[in-house]
């Protein structure tokens, strides 16, 4: 399962694709939409928007790992190194997990960095460090859940990225990460709070101004965390079906 | 030694293979050969437990295929699943870990192998700058990090250079005389021919027909004569056996080519006719083939 793991690791460390749309891309949007919203504004108002749109685009930006996900297993499957693995002593399951774990390290470690631009450019606030660093396990457990799932199911990368778009795209605009939740519309909000995108963005920002009670911190876990079973749920009965198509 | 008996596999309601036994003896190169989706890829498969439900037995030196056979057993896909964005060395230590191989014997058998596979200079390269021939290696180097004593190979050839499959050729003798059993998969004759002592012949699921090189090419290829000079004609020709035109002369199957040479050489001198070129034909492993499968092309399978 190491195997798998530092090899997958290994890949995804010397794509410079990933890089971009992880960090670079991320960093982007960031400067750009608070140097556009916070211009003009006084300090407070700054800090308040910046405090919302530097979360909000990590937390948007971390379902793209997705894509990563879905070339990764696509490409194992049509390429052959599903099977050749299967010829192999390691067991289905050890190849399964040992594919996974790297993507929640990567994503843990794309949120910690964003957080830290976002501290040393932007001065936001950490008031709760551990919170928000369980949070973003958390996130990272869910996001590589539905990716997890996404993969298996995926027939082509196409495929693969426009459901990780409509996921990504759909799940920020009515998460309230473009646009401040109270704004939206009544309709919007109350589907929002069916997305992971709102709870995990909510808890953020709460978390960043020292706000996060120990209720709304354990609904945010508890959201998370079904959103992440149910895509390693979906994920495990679909992974003998995965491997039968890799093997044929 | 390998034995399969009766095995068969089903994909919906069609047979990928039908009740196929064959047996592969200890340290012999055992060539697989049929046409496109004659079911060789899905037959090693099996051998290589890439697919583990089937009907009948695979028994490897009598043990059923499991965990601790996958051991001894090196596979080689007929596609090249290496990993081409890390270094060669890096894609032979990943399946070398997969073995459970690791520290200072992993970095030995790593080097090893590279030296085998003559890319020692190369190990530090991201696979993606090699050339067809060298991923083919490379390929098949990952399959050698175990040290298998079986390695399976499915068509290891395709699509490189001549130096690079004369290179592929000689490792597999190696191995062979080294002790270690081959199955070798290819729709390429001239190499099953040249590496393999045993064969079988497989088509639309089923073993058609399996024998030594010699006794198959006895069996089934027709010898033949093909000659060529100034003034012969089909007239005189004729009477030596079934003549067919052939670019500047002619070829004459006949049951005894020895014969028939010495007969055509006596009553040219006879007639005053000048040979520039008379040659028996060696009988081909693709006559076999022709002749067992037929010549229909097979877009169907």
């Amino acid at each position: 399962m190491q195997a798998v793991m530092h090899l997958e690791i290994r890949k995804n460390v010397q794509d410079r694709g990933l890089l971009f749309w992880m960090l670079i891309l991320p960093i982007i949007f960031t400067v750009l939409f608070i140097s556009v919203f916070t211009s003009g504004m006084d300090k407070e108002v700054q800090q308040q928007v910046t405090t919302s749109i530097v979360p909000g685009y990590i937390v948007m930006f971390v379902f793209f790992i997705m894509i990563t996900m879905v070339n990764s297993f696509i490409k194992d499957r049509n390429h052959g190194m599903a099977a050749r693995i299967a010829s192999t002593p390691l067991s289905p399951m050890s190849y399964l997990i040992g594919k996974w774990v790297p993507y929640v390290f990567i994503v843990c470690v794309q949120m910690i960095v964003l957080f830290i631009f976002g501290k040393i450019v932007y001065d936001i606030p950490l008031e709760q460090p551990i919170v928000i660093i369980v949070l973003t396990l958390f996130l990272a457990l869910a996001v590589t859940g539905i990716g997890l799932a996404l993969a298996l199911f995926s027939h082509t990368d196409n495929m693969g990225i426009a459901i990780t778009q409509v996921i990504a795209l759909g799940g920020a605009m009515l998460g309230g990460l473009w646009i401040p939740f109270d704004q939206l519309p009544q309709l919007l909000q109350s589907i929002s709070r069916f997305t992971p995108q709102y709870w995990a963005h909510q808890a953020f920002q709460e978390a960043m101004n020292g706000t996060l009670t120990v209720t709304v911190f354990s609904q945010t876990i508890g959201v998370l965390s079904i959103v992440g079973v149910i895509g390693f749920i979906a994920a495990f009965f679909q992974f003998p079906r995965f491997l039968r198509r890799a093997k044929s | 030694m390998l034995t399969a008996k009766n095995v068969s596999k089903q994909y919906d309601k069609s047979y990928a293979l039908k009740d196929v036994s064959l047996t592969i003896p200890r340290g012999s190169c055992f060539g697989l050969v049929g046409p496109n989706g004659a079911g060789k890829s899905t037959l090693i498969k099996l051998i290589a437990r890439v697919i583990e439900n089937f009907e009948g037995t695979i028994t490897y030196n009598d043990m059923p295929l499991n965990k601790d056979t996958k051991r001894k057993i090196g596979y080689v896909p007929q596609d090249i699943c290496v990993e081409q964005s890390v270094t060669a060395r890096q894609n032979l230590m990943f399946f070398g870990k997969l073995y459970n191989i690791t520290g200072k014997e992993l970095h030995e058998q790593v080097d090893k192998i590279l030296s085998y596979v003559g890319l020692s200079d190369k190990g530090n390269d991201r696979v993606h700058t090699f050339s067809g021939g060298m991923k083919r290696r490379l390929n098949i180097g990952c399959a050698l990090m175990n040290n298998p004593e079986l390695l399976i190979m499915d068509e290891p050839t395709v699509g490189i250079d001549p130096q690079s499959r004369k290179y592929i050729f000689q490792m597999v003798e190696q191995l062979t005389q080294s002790g270690h059993t081959c199955l070798y998969a290819s729709h390429y004759m001239e190499e099953v021919e040249y590496l393999c002592e045993d064969i079988a012949f497989i088509d639309r699921g089923e073993i058609i027909e399996t024998g030594t090189v010699n006794t198959l090419l006895r069996t089934y290829s027709i010898p033949s004569i093909y000659i060529q000079g100034d003034n012969i004609s089909e007239t005189f020709l004729e009477c030596y056996g079934e003549l067919t035109k052939k670019k500047d002369g002619f070829e004459i199957i006949t049951t005894n080519p020895l014969e028939t040479m010495e007969h055509i050489i006596q009553n040219c001198r006879k007639k005053g006719i000048s040979l520039s070129h008379l040659e028996l034909m060696q009988p081909r492993l693709e006559d076999v083939f022709f002749s067992l499968t037929g010549n229909q092309l097979r877009d169907d399978s």
